[in-house]
């Protein structure tokens, strides 16, 4: 890798040498080329940053930086460890011991949870359905696809599709409900599973999970979830990391393409079957705010008019002494001498129009009656 | 030219001094040819200067904004943008939206921004529990599990570290995940919005971990969020060790509450969702959790039943920005020479090239990069195009990496991936630009 950047490197100087050389002496604006591949041209003074060997490239960096010998923070308490390390692992690792029952699971779920999740976790209130059935049924659905309007699609609730129970437990304390999350004791999370478990007509050590079912730690890690096979790359038991790293090496495991550039397609790429597919009916329009590339001004929504607000912010600043040569605010007789002409008409308007230095309405954007409450405020000032 | 006083008494509303045309004839022929054209303003885009024959008011007219007092410079101490830019702004849709909008997303107006940086507030926004609002002094970072020295720090001491600063783009991995089955939204902004890019700054996990000491059998890391979702990620080593980041600058300033203030992990080109916000806690072990997000959600269903789990890297990925539904060619000329623009990106490296094709992705020319070309991050491209009117073309970008990823066509994408995967769609995009100039969202397909 070192020797790469290096050579990447010699590529691009090359280059540089060669751009600068050819064209400065023209005196022409180079528009690319530094830190180009001559294949891949840039414009725009553009430069070209590559990854090698799929890690981020050749950023500038202080390599002191990355040696270490910072002290920073200090090390958590037990009691800290204790109420953060609170996750739970498929191998039940974290899982607390606590019990529940599926009747005591109903009705913390009708108090709690059906709101949102509704009857016996169908969904519909806005929030995901927890069941469809039984799982097992239901996780046969999940080679489904809808490339008819009419076929069904795979269902992928808790019951038919989830790999481990351990994610449930794990996501009801800490998330649900949803609207004041962590406020379930451990005991309700277990009676909480069990019952989501029962709608899902689950099996555990062979046993259906009944109405009269009690759901303990011991039981709990005897779960095996109907689609545990169903995941790839299998990230359980040894060799986890190795499984990842090789799984996604393979574009085709995720639907990917790899080619070298210069034998990518560039003439009949499309399938001769292949049609134009359109948005029907309009397709989804349920945009807020609505579609628009207007420049235009937004209607305001009109502020209460603050008259001392106005006056610091718009008024004092000329107005708050007779520095400015402007009528002080509160001295009636500068203003008595300004209404000789015209009255206190004659003022309003003269404000409203501007006058000498004085910016109409005092540079501000408020409506002509609104000025002349500011004025009204500013003449008898105490 | 002569300009006329304006009295007290003139009661112009629109506050503008007017040159006097110099004949009255003038100013009666501008009359009529602005009413002759008016039926061709209105076939015009809004946004056009108005094209009348004769003087623009624009030039021989004093603007307002040039004879009174702009805002005083104690206005808006933090900036706002224009307010004739209201309409660039993020969106949402009742469809993406669960839990009265806080298990749901709102989607960045990539029509409308330029270069290759999102502005903040127009940075796309995703939450699981809604946009928590961390209190900074008592932000607490826990890094723990198989580490020889665990530690905990506040935001000042997780800041005095040394600080690298980087621009990368970060994706829903749902980003066009509505249209599997067809072109489900005549809109850029919401085929292809669920991604936005910024200018990170912050701290590579590996520069902290030299110090805490990671012990060779750790092999994942947890990452989990201090929102009412606690949201959790499982993420391999190799990454954590590469380019992982946890960061709290964003394009210059502190980064929003939406995007996980005061501090959110960065996993360049992987997942948003990998990227969690609010960060708490880091926890090393040997093997990999089931968090509910990389295994009942973000997981992409195969027709063979098989669901992909813990996925990771957003795939090489391409779109043409304009012309796009929201920004039509109808008001283009035959002849004129215009510039098609669109962006690139990909999670697995850097854009190497992007092709632009005119019939739908059938036969392809080479487009050219333009500006910065970053790893994992957004890439401009550009095209010059003349354009004819009454010419119907299928516009289609196709990008590559140069990890050697190159977007599928939508047949080879969903011959592997089916149509139920909801996640990590690269397919290519196609904008049908209609005879009139109009830009429809369509896809060529089986």
């Amino acid at each position: 890798m070192f020797n790469l950047d290096h050579k990447f490197l010699f590529v691009g100087l090359f280059l540089l040498f060669l751009t600068t050389s050819v064209y400065a002496k023209k005196g022409e604006y180079i528009p690319s080329a530094v830190g180009t591949m001559s294949n891949h041209p840039t414009i725009d003074g553009g430069v070209y940053h590559p990854v090698k060997n799929g890690k981020t490239g050749p950023y500038k960096i202080n390599e002191k930086t990355l040696k270490g010998g910072y002290k920073f923070g200090r090390k958590p308490t037990s009691n800290e460890l204790k109420a953060w390390d609170t996750d739970i692992m498929a191998d039940g690792t974290g899982l607390p011991e606590g019990s529940g029952t599926v009747e005591d699971g109903e009705e913390l779920y009708e108090a709690q949870c059906v709101s949102c999740h509704g009857d016996f976790g169908s969904g519909g209130g806005g929030y995901p359905a927890l069941s469809k059935g039984s799982g097992y049924n239901m996780q046969k659905t999940l080679k489904n696809q809808r490339n008819r309007p009419d076929a069904d699609g795979p269902v992928r609730v808790f019951g038919s599709y989830w790999p481990q129970a351990s994610t449930l437990w794990w996501y009801i304390r800490d998330g649900m409900p949803h609207t004041r999350s962590k406020t379930l004791k451990d005991d309700e999370v277990y009676a909480l599973v069990a019952y989501i478990l029962n709608i899902n007509e689950i099996k555990i050590d062979g046993k259906l999970v009944d109405d009269e079912y009690e759901l303990t730690r011991e039981k709990f890690l005897k779960i095996k979830m109907p689609n545990v096979d169903g995941f790839e790359p299998k990230i359980d038991g040894k060799g986890s990391l190795e499984r990842v790293r090789k799984y996604y090496k393979n574009p085709k495991n995720f639907g990917a393409i790899k080619v070298a550039y210069a034998k990518r397609c560039m003439k009949n790429c499309q399938k001769k079957s292949a049609k134009i597919v359109r948005v029907r009916n309009g397709g989804i329009k349920d945009f807020h705010p609505p579609l628009s590339n207007k420049k235009d001004k937004p209607a305001l929504a009109k502020d209460k008019l603050n008259v001392k607000k106005v006056y610091d912010e718009s008024c004092a600043m000329c107005h708050a002494n007779d520095s400015m040569q402007a009528p002080v605010a509160g001295k009636k007789s500068d203003w008595q001498a300004k209404m000789k002409n015209g009255g206190i008409k004659g003022v309003y308007k003269r404000g409203i129009k501007g006058l000498n230095v004085m910016p109409p309405k005092g540079g501000t954007t408020l409506s002509d009656d609104e000025f002349k409450k500011v004025v009204d405020y500013m003449i008898n000032l105490k | 030219m002569k300009k006329t006083n304006i009295s007290l008494d003139d009661n112009s509303k629109q506050n503008m001094t007017k040159f006097e045309p110099t004949q009255k004839s003038r100013r009666e022929f501008f009359k009529k040819s602005a009413v002759v054209s008016v039926s061709a303003i209105a076939a015009m885009s809004v946004l056009d200067p108005v094209k009348v024959f004769g003087d623009d008011k624009a030039i021989t007219h004093h603007a307002p904004w040039g004879q009174q007092w702009g805002d005083p410079i104690t206005k808006n101490l933090y900036g706002i943008p224009s307010a004739y830019e209201h309409n660039v702004t993020r969106r949402y849709t009742k469809l993406l939206a669960s839990g009265n909008y806080r298990a749901a997303i709102a989607v960045s107006p990539i029509q409308d921004i330029e270069g290759i940086i999102t502005p903040n507030g127009l940075f796309f926004s995703r939450s699981h529990g809604g946009t928590a609002h961390v209190d900074p002094n008592k932000f607490r970072l826990m890094i723990h599990g198989l580490v020889k020295k665990p530690i905990v720090l506040t935001l000042k001491e997780l800041k005095r570290y040394p600080s690298v600063t980087r621009t990368h783009f970060i994706e829903c991995p749902a980003n066009g995940g509505q249209e599997w089955r067809a072109p489900q939204y005549n809109s850029l902004q919401f085929a292809k919005g669920f991604m936005s890019c910024a200018q990170w700054t912050g701290v590579y996990i590996k520069t902290i971990l030299k110090d805490l000491g990671l012990k060779p059998e750790a092999k994942w890391m947890l990452s989990e969020g201090s929102d009412n979702s606690e949201m959790g990620r499982t993420v391999p080593i190799d990454k954590v060790l590469d380019d992982a980041m946890i960061v709290w600058g964003q394009n210059g300033e502190a980064l929003r509450p939406e995007q996980g203030y005061p501090v959110r992990l960065l996993l360049p080109g992987w997942e948003g969702n990998l990227c969690v916000k609010w960060l708490k806690r880091l926890e090393f072990a040997s093997e990999p959790w089931f968090a509910k997000e990389e295994t009942s959600k973000y997981t992409a269903l195969k027709p063979t039943g098989k669901a992909i789990q813990h996925f990771y890297a957003n795939e090489v990925n391409s779109t043409v920005t304009s012309p796009s539904p929201e920004i039509p060619w109808t008001d283009l000329k035959d002849g004129d020479l215009i510039e098609i623009e669109g962006l690139a990106w990909s999670g697995m490296g850097t854009i190497i090239g992007v092709d632009i094709s005119f019939d739908g992705g059938r036969s392809f020319k080479k487009a050219k990069l333009k500006g910065l070309v970053l790893p994992k991050c957004w890439t401009r491209w550009s095209f010059m195009h003349k354009y004819r009117k009454g010419q119907r073309l299928l516009l289609t970008s196709r990008a590559m990496d140069d990890a050697g990823y190159i977007q599928p066509t939508v047949d080879q994408e969903t011959e592997v991936m089916g149509v139920e995967s909801v996640y990590h769609r690269n397919g290519l995009e196609t904008w049908e630009v209609t005879k009139t100039g109009e830009v429809n969202h369509v896809q060529l397909r089986s």
